[in-house]
């Protein structure tokens, strides 16, 4: 299971092990780590293997995170709210792999719906950082970046709304990638921000990420903002021919000097990243340093939270607990839901609503929600003008290692700084983005991300490929170091 | 007139024909079964997404431009946020910023008057599920959620119960010579909001305005106008008008009064925006030009071109033209030569009167207008008497077999003028006395000469003919 | 910050979202809100960002179609109503509903 796809697919073909033991082993890792990591919120004991087809993906076992519908499996977007939910339907990314004869063998916890970046507010409780246990793996697809991380399977699925796949990606050393928004079908994925929605996979390489998407990828008759991607083949595009490519970063983010007062792992983080890019300009990439108006960036996590809270309190209003979800107590339908949403709701989710809903009001919307819409156009405007000249934008993700949990919480402070949200722009624009590991800092794994132009995620996976061949984090698993 | 001026404004919400519902391809259908005629979208199953119905956008569009309304360059819908059980979202889909229609205008005719209507605006959205009520429960059925509605908001330009009336009843015709919707007030499929103020007449300010809200049909809007300005008027007469609220009522049929829902303080902040789920959907000229290609001549055009081009009277063309399957069963009959005032006469005595008898469609009725012409023709040739056609008419109808079928031989009228001049001249040399008084000024003795001739061929005499050589021998 | 940002306010969007706070809840929410408020004054201040369009969708640049108006089958009424609490026969139940709707 410490293989790539196409390792054990090939190991598939020869008859070295079969579906089933693939499944056993996938299952027994899962119970194994569970205990310790709190990754699952199911665990599919009745998995059933799946004959060997040309489909790379056939036979293998996969994670699906808890707010992607699984037909008769229980999905609960790790939410109280939903905690006994048992979809009729699977949702379209899901089918499309079952179709290709991919194997689900668990659910894996989620910050409750999407909603946090920490992989602490699942309703059973915290997920753990395969590095250390003491620390976050972020989110909101924690326990899909943890498990893919400790070689459960090869990969598993992810969903991302700010940075959701591609910063716990980089916390637990993987690659987290989100094609370009409408790649890939949103029908069945719980949503949390429907503008900023984007579901993708987590992988310990490359190449593997290009193999789940293809197969996860095409236009689908239920949702309207999904596009036909039939001439895209990414497994096949991806050569590593990266002469001549161009990338740039930002100063902003990337220059010590901006920071006041950086902290050890933050410096080491920054010095590791323009470490890298000297060796990624030895494969004949060309690598510039581009400035974007500070006030554009300082703006962006409000930008984020204006959005997203102001579009999930209408996305989550239709858990009432009437037609799904625990049944409320109450004289009346009114007190019926507002207790099932008290108590279904966690207190991050419910400030995140209340915030979006001051956002909407009548007399608020010009100020903050449309204003924030603007500023959104303007980042975008801004990255797209960067496309012209460049083939992705280049940076670190976040501000070092994984957190501390005795440290975490998931509120918006002030020092929150453009450098942990600047992923958040691949989802404003709904650009293509992965995140590769890209070294350590403290012995913890550290990433950087590509972030490219719509449409163009060949390309982008091809330079991603290129510099993580260049690197020697690929296929790694996750292990203690303290 | 009143002592004050009404100043009235309506909402008309009108459910549109289509297979499948407006963002979810469930069946659109009435169905008595709950619960048949649903998906997992119309629920509102997490990750649901809505897909819009191209014939719902081109019908709304057909409205648009049917109210001579102007049309966006991009298509796209906002979402209404409220929790109520039968809106299982939590979110209406409906279009605020952006409506299939905007700033139209239409001319209605009420009383003989014609009166122009200025539209706000006319968008397209999804009805909620319906709720059975019981003792102490309700039963949720989603059949009806996602079914498309049209709604078209008129600015407040109407001043009577009657001409709100007049404007629905107008609408109703539009929509049905559109055939975007079977307009049943009986099946719910009409439902609307009434806003109304008083002011004097002098006055330049409009009065507060009341809503009364989900009116189930063209009667109790009328009912609830007059209520309202009654209400509103007595509150005035009586130097209390600072009493009167911008509020929102509803009208209670038992009582033929309207009820305080809830003041403008207590207005729900419906929070609309933009629906990401939807994309922009460019609408191209090419396409309007399409859709409104398929608008057919609407009733008062009909009306006008029957009155003007045909000669029919007011009332004649008004029979015609309330049904656009009527109007196109005349139109037909024209189509294949028949007569407009003989078709106009057969249509609005006869065949109203059997097809309202038997309770069915025009379309379904047995005599269609090429065999009706059958009928005609035979009248025309002065083969049959009118009389003789009325008996032909209704036995074709009972026995279901072609008029031809019965016109036969024996029937035949007598139009052979040497015939006929034989038989009259035998029967006024029998009459001279009568001849002698009629050329003396007894002129009322040409129907005694006319009803000889009858008498003589047992009513087979083509009596154009026979009046004519009646004439000739007795006037010269 | 603005002033019109209460704890009162707070505890009103709350009860409409049918959503219960409690008292650090509503603080929380009052906190996290000031920061937003302060960065997005800043956004205020951009040079005509009135002007600007409210970006509302994520990709406007491909055409899509609409769906032809073709009926599918209705789902399963065990389907429909299995993950309720509360169903009477083909129906979903809740507490009798009154008053007036929207």
């Amino acid at each position: 299971m410490n293989k790539s796809i196409k390792e054990l697919h090939d190991s598939l073909k020869k008859g070295e092990v079969t579906s089933e033991d693939l499944i056993k082993e996938a299952l027994e890792k899962s119970h194994d780590i569970n205990a310790k990591y709190n990754a699952f919120v199911t665990i599919i004991d009745d998995a059933k293997p799946t004959s060997l087809t040309d489909n790379l993906l056939s036979g293998i076992p996969f994670g699906i995170k808890d707010n992607y519908s699984t037909k008769d499996i229980l999905t609960t977007g790790s939410s109280n709210a939903l905690k006994d939910y048992v979809p009729f339907f699977n949702a379209t990314a899901v089918q499309k792999l079952l179709d290709a004869g991919a194997v689900p063998v668990n659910k894996t916890v989620l910050d409750e719906f999407g909603m946090g970046g920490t992989g602490t507010t699942g309703h059973t409780g915290i997920v753990k950082n395969p590095w250390d246990p003491k620390r976050m793996t972020a989110g909101s697809s924690a326990g899909s970046a943890c498990a893919v991380a400790l070689g459960v399977y090869p990969y598993a699925l992810g969903s991302d709304t700010g940075d959701s796949i591609r910063k716990p990606a980089a916390y637990c050393g993987i690659v987290g990638y989100k094609p370009t928004y409408g790649m890939i079908s949103r029908y069945g994925l719980f949503p949390f921000a429907s503008s900023l929605d984007h579901c993708g996979v987590l992988t310990r390489n490359v190449l593997d990420a290009a193999i789940v998407v293809d197969t996860m990828k095409g236009i689908d008759k239920n949702d309207m903002t999904s596009w036909d991607s039939k001439d895209i083949n990414l497994y096949k595009s991806i050569n590593g021919e990266v002469k001549g490519k161009k990338l740039c970063y930002i100063k902003e983010l990337c220059d010590l000097n901006n920071y006041e007062n950086p902290t050890e792992e933050l410096k080491s983080h920054l010095n590791n990243f323009m470490d890298k890019l000297e060796i990624f300009k030895k494969l004949g990439i060309e690598i510039d340093c581009v400035s974007i108006p500070k006030n554009l960036l300082d703006a962006l996590p409000s930008v984020y939270v204006a959005i997203s809270c102001a579009e999930a309190t209408s996305n989550l209003s239709n858990l009432t607990g009437i037609i799904f979800g625990p049944r409320g107590n109450g004289k009346n339908v009114t007190e019926m839901m507002m207790d099932h949403r008290t108590k279904g709701f966690s207190p991050l989710i419910k400030r995140r609503l209340v915030i979006g809903s001051y956002i909407l009001q009548k007399e608020q919307q010009e100020r903050y929600f449309k204003n924030a819409q603007r500023v959104r156009r303007l980042l975008v405007d801004a990255w797209k003008k960067l496309y012209e000249k460049y083939d992705a934008v280049i940076l670190p993700v976040g501000s070092g290692p994984a957190k501390h949990l005795d440290g975490s919480k998931d509120i918006l402070t002030k020092d929150t700084a453009p450098l942990e949200e600047h992923l958040q722009i691949g989802n404003f624009g709904g650009f293509p983005s992965i995140t590769i590991p890209d070294g350590f800092v403290n012995n913890l794994p550290v990433g950087l991300n590509i972030t490219g132009n719509c449409y163009d995620d060949a390309n982008i996976l091809n330079i991603a490929y290129a510099l993580e061949n260049a690197m020697e984090y690929k296929n790694q698993i996750a292990k203690e170091v303290r | 007139m009143g002592k004050y001026k009404a100043v009235i404004g309506l909402e008309m919400h009108c459910e549109l024909k289509s297979n499948s519902k407006v963002f979810s391809s469930a069946k659109n259908s009435y169905n008595e079964t709950p619960n048949d005629n649903i998906s997992a979208v119309d629920m509102a199953f997490p990750g649901t997404l809505p897909v819009v119905n191209k014939k719902c956008v081109k019908d709304a569009l057909k409205m648009s431009i049917a109210l001579n309304c102007t049309q966006p360059e991009y298509m796209y819908f906002d979402r209404k946020n409220y929790y109520y059980p039968d809106l299982p979202k939590g979110y209406q889909i409906t279009q605020m910023a952006s409506p299939v229609g905007v700033n139209g205008h239409i001319t209605i005719e009420c009383n003989g008057e014609k009166i122009p209507v200025n539209i706000h605006d006319i968008h397209l959205e999804e009805d909620a599920a319906s709720l059975d009520h019981y003792y102490d429960t309700s039963c949720i059925d989603y059949n009806r959620a996602g079914v498309p509605l049209l709604e078209l908001v008129t600015e407040p330009c109407l001043h009577s119960a009657l001409e709100a009336v007049a404007f629905l009843e107008h609408m109703r015709s539009v929509y049905k010579y559109c055939d975007v919707s079977e307009a049943d007030t009986k099946k719910g499929q009409i439902r609307c909001d009434v806003n109304i103020s008083i002011m004097d007449y002098d006055a330049t300010e409009l009065g507060t305005r009341v809503e009364v809200k989900n009116i189930n049909s063209f009667g109790n809007v009328y009912d609830a106008i007059n209520y309202e300005i009654k209400r509103q008027s007595e509150l005035k007469d009586q130097g209390r008008y600072e009493e009167i609220e911008q509020e929102t009522r509803r009208f209670d049929e038992e009582s033929g009064t309207t009820i305080r829902m809830r003041s403008k303080a207590d207005a729900i902040d419906y929070k609309y925006f933009v629906d990401p789920n939807l994309p922009k959907f460019k609408i191209s000229p090419e396409w309007l030009e399409e859709i409104k290609k398929e608008i057919p001549l609407l009733a008062l055009e009909r009306k006008e071109k029957y009155m003007n081009e045909l000669n029919l009277s007011d009332y004649d063309a008004g029979v015609i033209i309330k049904e656009r399957e009527y109007a196109e069963y005349f139109e037909s009959c024209l189509n294949i030569g028949i007569d407009a005032k003989i078709a106009c006469n057969w249509l609005t005595t006869q065949i109203l009167g059997e097809i309202n008898k038997l309770e069915i469609n025009i379309k379904d009725f047995y005599l269609t207008p090429s065999l009706l012409k059958q009928i005609i023709d035979e009248i025309n040739k002065g083969t049959i008497s009118s009389k003789q056609a009325k008996e032909i008419f209704y036995k074709s109808l009972e026995e279901k077999k072609e008029p031809k079928t019965y016109i036969n031989s024996d029937m035949a009228q007598i139009s052979d003028n040497d015939e006929l001049e034989t038989i009259i001249n035998k029967i006024l040399e029998e009459s001279q006395t009568q001849v002698e008084q009629y050329k003396n000024g007894k002129d009322n003795l040409f129907d005694y000469f006319v009803g000889q001739v009858m008498k003589n061929t047992r009513g087979k005499a083509n009596p154009v003919i026979t009046k004519e050589i009646l004439n000739k021998k007795l006037n010269n | 910050m603005n002033n019109k940002f209460t704890k009162e306010l707070v505890d009103d969007l709350a009860s409409k979202l049918l959503i219960g706070l409690s008292f650090e809840e509503n603080k929380m929410v009052l906190d996290e809100f000031a920061i937003i408020d302060e960065n997005l004054s800043k956004v205020e201040n951009i040079p005509n960002i009135e002007t600007i369009e409210p970006m509302t969708h994520t990709l406007d640049d491909f055409i899509f179609t609409l769906r032809e108006d073709e009926a599918t089958s209705s789902i399963d009424i065990k389907d429909a109503l299995r993950n309720s609490d509360a169903t009477e026969g083909r129906e979903i139940e809740v507490p009798i509903v009154v008053g007036g709707d929207n």
